[in-house]
């Protein structure tokens, strides 16, 4: 192991570690000068919602990209996860049971519903060596169509009013000197008193940075999370160290579809509705977030922590980019670039990325 | 004949048996699927798919894969109606204006595949993130030249081209050759039957322009070498990185044959929708064609029958009154499947 680095390549060594944090320090500031009302707690919060999305993908991606795979599903898993919440939802609502309890068991059978294509890409890839792009490509396809089908090409309505409630809801609700209230504003208050309340900690956003954290904890502290860059690391190498590489790498792939079927229930309890295309647009962000964060799309390196800084990067610039009243739909561009660029870089200057081992 | 000979044989024709076993049962499900109009339909609407399936094995073949193809053709689609729109409302003549947004939907659409290959080929990114970059690239583009929206208000020349037929039969009582013919009542409109789409004979002369490139010149050969073994391409002194950029090149030429042709048969230009799936079918059809995606097999007519494939599918689901959604399911596992036979089973590919 060699700690020490010296003269240029330190340099470009700290450079490379640090670069990402620049970049999203300079959107701050940037979007704060030109935009309009940016740099309040109200913008950020709304930030916060908007890359809920792109960081529970994005999360259960990092997982993959360490072990040197890649999941192309993750975008239509989320989708026929918010159309399975959704469809339990309405349908337990039919049968006249309790709105928090239908609500709960659309969130709970959407999340384990959505371990199955997971499972199956996983199965595929660790046990009949299907490459990973071609597992999760044909997954693509099949999450799609099925969750078409389930929702017979309508978005779903007609959900329970308390789900738009949690989704849009905040954790703490406060009005400066009068009340502190957990989950719902505080009753039998004025208008303007609505107005001054400060409403704190998005409910999704809350609920997807718990998922986050544990998951970051389990890839930076656990013995699992280790054998996953060992993985990435030399395959050979971690099979022969005993490692069970196979059972290791389903459990990733389940990791990385269960957050894609968390997306999707969030996004069933931000918009209250159930969509096959949900998550359509966000499979190349989610990407594009790990691989901002200094994942190598090689394997072997990446981070909870870097994957979070390439989600706010990414949905800085969308909501800067609305904040200006820019078309969206250069992001796209964008962050089409910034993949290749990544490559390209991860290539040529291994030193950006890997770590001085 | 051996068991082994024979399970290659079946291996490799089953996709005609399978598109002929697919013709009977929409026969019977669906009303009115074995008549003209419907065999016609199929060909017309299949041959913006034709063309982006054909790119792709190309790049198949060389072992790499093209994930940019769909949404290439959605930016070429939106580019080519916008010249064509444009031109025509400055007033010049509607096929001048159609002429020069074909030229510039396939001249552009020579630069998405130049910078797949060089990435792909000079700089050595996998082929699936190199077009997976691309496809942002690509889609991005479509989406700000288009804001969203599909560019309409052509000149009625581009459907009389993408829309038009050989041939056209009302049953019994006229047979005309070109022209629509004229003074119908709104009836025997309906019952016209177009035979032969000018869209599909151009798509099938580029496809068989590109066949034979593929399978009778050296180019074509070298393909197949560098699917079959890199290495031993490179050392067998085959300019490897400069025939992997052309490969590519002519994946995204394909792909924008795919949006003019698009643009013209629907006479509006749109971007593709990311749940649209273009790149996905392509690659099926090419796989159901009898290409593995490790490189080194495929062909211009199998793959023409692996989107016959798909497009019977589709219109078979719909006549039935299924959702076509099914079809997506069917081309995911079919992928995979395609995959892992090849690898438990490759007597079945390989000869």
């Amino acid at each position: 192991m060699e700690r020490v680095m010296v003269g240029q390549k330190e340099w470009l060594y700290r450079l490379g570690r640090a670069w990402v944090a620049f970049f999203l320090l300079s959107e701050i500031v940037v979007f704060s000068i030109i935009g309009t009302g940016f740099f309040s707690a109200r913008n950020f919060q709304n930030i916060l919602v908007a890359a809920t999305t792109i960081l529970l993908l994005a999360a259960g991606e990092t997982f993959v990209i360490i072990t040197g795979g890649i999941d192309l599903s993750v975008g239509f898993v989320m989708g026929l996860a918010c159309v399975v919440s959704a469809k339990i939802m309405v349908m337990l609502q039919a049968a006249s049971v309790p709105q928090g309890l239908a609500i709960l068991l659309g969130c709970a059978g959407a999340l384990l519903f959505g371990l199955l294509p997971g499972l199956v890409n996983g199965a595929l890839v660790a046990k009949l060596r299907v490459p990973p792009f071609i597992a999760t490509f044909g997954m693509y396809g099949v999450a799609y169509g099925l969750s078409e089908i389930l929702c017979n090409n309508v978005p779903i309505s007609g959900l329970p009013p308390l789900v738009g409630f949690i989704g849009n809801g905040y954790l703490l609700y406060y009005l400066p000197g009068k009340a502190l209230t957990f989950f719902g504003p505080p009753q039998g208050i004025s208008r303007a008193d609505i107005r001054a309340m400060i409403l704190l900690f998005p409910n999704v956003f809350v609920f997807s940075i718990i998922a986050v954290a544990i998951f970051g904890f389990v890839l930076a502290r656990t013995q699992f999370g280790q054998h996953i860059y060992a993985i990435g690391g030399n395959i050979d190498a971690a099979r022969r160290a005993g490692i069970p590489v196979e059972k290791h790498l389903i459990r990733v792939y389940m990791i990385s579809s269960f957050f894609a079927a968390m997306g999707g229930v969030m996004y069933t309890l931000r918009f209250v509705t159930g969509r096959a295309d949900a998550g359509a647009a966000r499979m190349l962000d989610s990407v594009v977030a790990v691989v901002i964060g200094g994942a190598s799309l090689y394997g072997g390196t990446g981070s909870m922590v870097g994957s979070i800084i390439g989600t706010l990067i990414i949905a800085m610039l969308e909501t800067g980019m609305v904040n200006l009243g820019l078309p969206t739909y250069n992001k796209y561009v964008y962050v089409g670039i910034i993949l290749v660029l990544a490559v390209l870089i991860d290539q040529f200057f291994p030193e950006f990325v890997r770590k001085g081992e | 004949m051996s068991r082994t000979q024979l399970v290659a044989r079946i291996g490799r024709n089953w996709v005609v048996l399978f598109l002929f076993l697919l013709c009977v049962i929409f026969s019977f499900t669906g009303r009115g699927f074995l008549s003209l109009k419907t065999l016609n339909n199929i060909l017309l609407t299949s041959s913006p798919a034709l063309l982006l399936a054909a790119g792709e094995t190309f790049v198949i073949i060389t072992g790499g894969i093209d994930l940019s193809v769909g949404f290439v053709r959605g930016l070429i689609s939106v580019i080519s109606a916008i010249v064509i729109r444009d031109l025509y409302a400055l007033g010049y003549s509607p096929y001048f204006a159609i002429f020069c947004g074909i030229v510039v939907g396939v001249l552009l659409g020579l630069l998405p595949g130049l910078v797949n290959g060089i990435l792909v080929a000079r700089f050595r990114v996998p082929p699936f993130i190199a077009t997976l970059g691309m496809y942002g690239i690509a889609n991005g583009l479509a989406l700000r030249y288009s804001k969203g929206f599909p560019i309409t208000f052509l000149p009625d020349e581009v459907g009389e081209i993408g829309n038009g037929f050989f041939f056209y039969l009302l049953p019994g009582r006229l047979f005309t050759v070109f022209e629509k013919p004229l003074g119908l009542t709104e009836a025997e409109a309906r019952n016209l039957v177009g035979i032969v789409p000018y869209a599909t004979v151009i798509a099938f002369a580029l496809l068989f322009v590109f066949g034979f490139v593929l399978s009778k010149t050296q180019f074509g050969q070298h393909i197949y070498a560098i699917g079959g073994n890199i290495d031993a391409a490179r050392r067998a002194g085959i300019p490897v990185e400069k025939h992997l950029i052309r490969v590519y090149v002519i994946s995204s030429l394909f792909a924008a044959f795919s949006g003019v042709l698009s643009t013209l048969i629907f006479s509006i230009g749109t971007h593709t929708q990311f749940a649209a799936s273009l790149e996905l079918f392509a690659i099926a059809a090419v796989v159901i064609g009898g290409a593995s995606l490790m490189g080194g097999k495929g062909s211009i007519l199998g793959t023409a029958l692996g989107v016959f494939v798909l497009s019977v599918l589709e219109v078979g689901f719909l006549m039935s009154g299924i959702l076509p959604f099914y079809r997506y399911i069917a081309v995911g596992t079919i992928l995979v499947f395609a995959v892992v036979i090849d690898q438990l089973f490759p007597e079945i590919v390989y000869d």
